[in-house]
């Protein structure tokens, strides 16, 4: 009875590898060694280091002691900018995720009608999309002129005394969102593909059975593009809450605005690290946007169950 | 066999990780901050020089003045490196903390305490002791670059705000053009006179005091005696009765022309021929005494005087605002004695007196300041003499980024949202527990 409370375990007998294959094994190791060591020496390590470094008083040159929570403990407590950096980057997000999306999807539509002349369209909506950096913010700077701007002119031609855009703190945050709005071209190519890859018996079943356009758009169309709406919100929620440049560019050096208004979260972060050299601190609240970014990341794939449609199932 | 490659996957990304971190390890420096270079004194010693200083006029006169001190001796050679004015202070941060920096930097007044405190730049007490040389400098400028009572850093430049204005729109007003405002009374007086209205708005506004560079922290020193926003003992005085009557004074140029007159003039507001002065949208205007070459470029038939910043009442004083750039050695810097004899050469009075001449620019060193040839220039004399009654304050350590709690109250008072008192009263609470949460 007592004989075997083990079984051994028959040994799976590995089959010798040949000379050939280990060297294949080896240089696969070898051609996939630079990705490693970005992964492991650009990624992984500054992030590991980052997470240390919010527990100390980190300054760069002078000092490295740990602190233990403090760092955390003052975000939440006692620092006012903390939660009107952050209250001014939801806000942006909040807004500027649905609207993007929205619009992108709706130039999608359009420019998936088939008329002449319609690559031409495509080239012009895209092309925003093409153009980036800091020459646009200074575009934007003269377009959002509250006297001689285009914006301001095209409002007054319908009757509205358009607002002091960038220095009423009011209008501040909507007129960047606004901005983001003229590049939505490089979501619009995303949705125009898979529009296009809706099979037309669909509609056309749909059609024999009478129903509407909207009918058509809702129960069709929407569902069928529904995987690359999740995609993107999710990587705009993510990008959203990395605005930066719109906030140092587009104020007097940085300074976020009109009553700081445009204090971005990573705006006050980097004046933390670079500025007042509070590298520890800063890091902490590197790492509270990177939990609020995968709490909400996670929500927005929860939800995904109920709305994103998969036509080849799940998995 | 697959351990064995794992061994080898693994020693591999060991290599190269050692490779990367030797790659940003510190070279060795000796601790007494001596060079570490042994091979006597026949060497050579190369020094990095970083400014910002990249332009068609400013660079070619840096650079002259550097090599004016390579030919002057055969030990050093200095070499001028450019970054561009966003970039040098993040790139001395990390070559200090990568323990490799430039031998020589330009940095600002405000934060040499903040980088002594850091162990960013070299502590030059040892220096100043065998040759001391504090005097040449202005004792307001002096202040600036101590921490503890040691000096981290020299003062090169500074600058000072004055009062231009255009002479002819003062004809044309009825007004002496050879007798400026003097007090804020006469500047409400003159500028209401200079306002020119037409139909779609002002053709020409006689003055705005938030147009042009003398912001509200500066005014704020102008009517309240000179004072900033700390006292010596770094406590944070912000919401004082001269203060509130400053900010109160203000906002009634504001309510005077309509926010959005100012609102959408100032957003119209560009630089060269689209400066507001010098089109001659803006009959009086604060700038630094710099300002006069761009006039000289873009507007060459205005006819032009510059007065003190108007002081509150006769007698209040004329108080104006200054900053500016000092030389520092990085902490870490190879060759400190060397840095050390150029940074004094730097601002010894041949190099500042050629700076002051080419530039026009209010140089720290006072004898190169007042020197006659460069005060030939009436307009920059006029800024040295103001050097007098210009303000240059060092940020107290506790309060640092006490900028970013003060705006948005005054932003505040400018929309309506808070009164003078209330937003004085906010400022001082928000800096008072930034610097109580700092202690």
């Amino acid at each position: 009875m007592t004989k075997t409370l083990r079984t051994p375990v028959p040994k799976i007998k590995r089959k010798k590898l040949s000379r050939l294959a280990r060297r294949e094994e080896l240089q696969g190791y070898l051609f996939i060694l630079p990705w490693l060591v970005g992964l492991f020496g650009i990624t992984l390590f500054p992030m590991l280091f980052s997470l240390y470094g919010s527990f100390t008083d980190y300054d760069v040159t002078s000092r490295m002691n740990i602190v233990g929570l403090r760092n955390y403990v003052t975000l939440f407590t006692n620092d006012p900018l903390f939660w009107k950096s952050l209250y001014n980057t939801l806000y942006y997000v909040a807004l500027m995720v649905p609207l993007t999306t929205i619009g992108s999807i709706l130039l999608a539509l359009m420019l998936n009608e088939r008329i002449a002349g319609m690559r031409v369209f495509r080239t012009i909506y895209y092309l925003p999309a093409v153009l980036s950096g800091v020459g646009v913010y200074f575009l934007w700077i003269q377009l959002l002129n509250p006297s001689t701007g285009l914006i301001n002119t095209l409002l007054g031609w319908i009757g509205i005394a358009g607002p002091a855009w960038l220095s009423d703190p009011m209008w501040t945050k909507p007129a960047i969102i606004m901005m983001k709005m003229w590049s939505v071209g490089g979501g619009m190519l995303l949705y125009l593909a898979s529009l296009q890859g809706v099979p037309a018996q669909l509609y056309e079943s749909a059609k024999l059975d009478g129903a509407s356009a909207f009918r058509r758009f809702w129960h069709i169309t929407l569902p069928m593009i529904s995987p690359v709406i999740f995609f993107d919100v999710v990587t705009s929620f993510i990008g959203g809450f990395q605005i930066f440049q719109e906030g140092y560019v587009m104020t007097d050096s940085g300074n976020g605005g009109p009553m700081g208004s445009l204090l971005f979260y990573n705006l006050y972060m980097w004046n933390q690290a670079f500025k007042l050299f509070n590298m520890g601190y800063a890091m902490a609240m590197a790492w509270v946007l990177f939990v609020i970014v995968l709490i909400l990341t996670l929500i927005n794939l929860r939800m995904s169950k109920r709305w994103v449609y998969y036509e080849g199932g799940e998995d | 066999m697959r351990k064995k490659s794992l061994f080898y996957a693994f020693s591999l990304l060991s290599i190269s990780f050692i490779l990367i971190l030797t790659a940003c390890t510190p070279q060795s420096r000796s601790a007494s901050g001596t060079p570490t270079a042994v091979s006597g004194e026949s060497e050579k010693v190369t020094l990095d020089f970083w400014t910002f200083w990249g332009s068609e006029t400013r660079r070619p006169i840096i650079e002259k003045i550097i090599e004016d001190f390579n030919q002057s001796q055969d030990r050093i050679t200095v070499k001028h490196t450019y970054l561009p004015f966003g970039d040098i202070w993040t790139k001395n941060l990390a070559s200090i903390a990568a323990g490799n920096p430039a031998d020589v930097i330009i940095n600002d007044y405000a934060d040499v305490n903040l980088r002594a405190s850091k162990n960013q730049n070299t502590d030059l007490s040892t220096y100043l002791a065998e040759n001391n040389i504090e005097n040449r400098f202005y004792p307001e400028l002096w202040k600036n670059v101590l921490y503890e009572d040691k000096a981290y850093a020299l003062p090169f430049n500074t600058d000072t705000r004055l009062l231009y204005y255009n002479k002819k729109a003062f004809q044309e007003a009825g007004l002496d053009p050879e007798q400026p405002p003097q007090t804020w009374a006469e500047l409400e007086e003159y500028a209401q006179k200079l306002d020119k209205k037409s139909a779609n708005g002002y053709d020409q506004v006689g003055f705005y005091p938030l147009w042009g560079d003398f912001g509200v922290d500066s005014w704020l020193i102008n009517g309240d005696n000179g004072n900033g926003y700390f006292n010596e003992n770094n406590e944070a005085v912000i919401n004082t009765p001269d203060k509130a009557y400053t900010l109160t004074w203000l906002k009634s140029w504001q309510d005077r022309l309509g926010k959005q007159t100012v609102d959408a003039m100032k957003a119209d507001f560009g630089s060269g021929v689209s400066d507001p002065f010098i089109s001659g949208k803006v009959a009086m205007y604060i700038q630094t005494g710099t300002y006069n070459t761009q006039i000289q470029e873009f507007g060459q038939d205005l006819d032009i005087g510059v007065a003190q910043i108007p002081e509150r009442e006769a007698g209040s004083g004329h108080f104006s605002s200054g900053g500016g750039f000092v030389v520092e050695i990085p902490k870490g810097a190879k060759h400190p004695d060397e840095a050390w004899e150029f940074i004094n050469y730097l601002t010894d009075v041949d190099a500042q007196k050629y700076w002051a001449i080419k530039n026009f620019d209010n140089v720290a060193n006072i004898e190169a300041a007042e020197d006659p040839e460069a005060n030939e220039n009436a307009i920059y004399k006029a800024s040295v003499d103001n050097l007098a009654d210009t303000k240059v304050f060092q940020v107290p350590l506790s309060a640092s980024g006490y900028k970013d709690l003060i705006n948005p109250h005054m932003d505040a008072v400018f929309l309506g949202q808070e009164t003078p008192e209330q937003a004085l009263a906010a400022a001082e609470k928000d800096v008072q527990a930034l610097i109580e949460k700092n202690k």
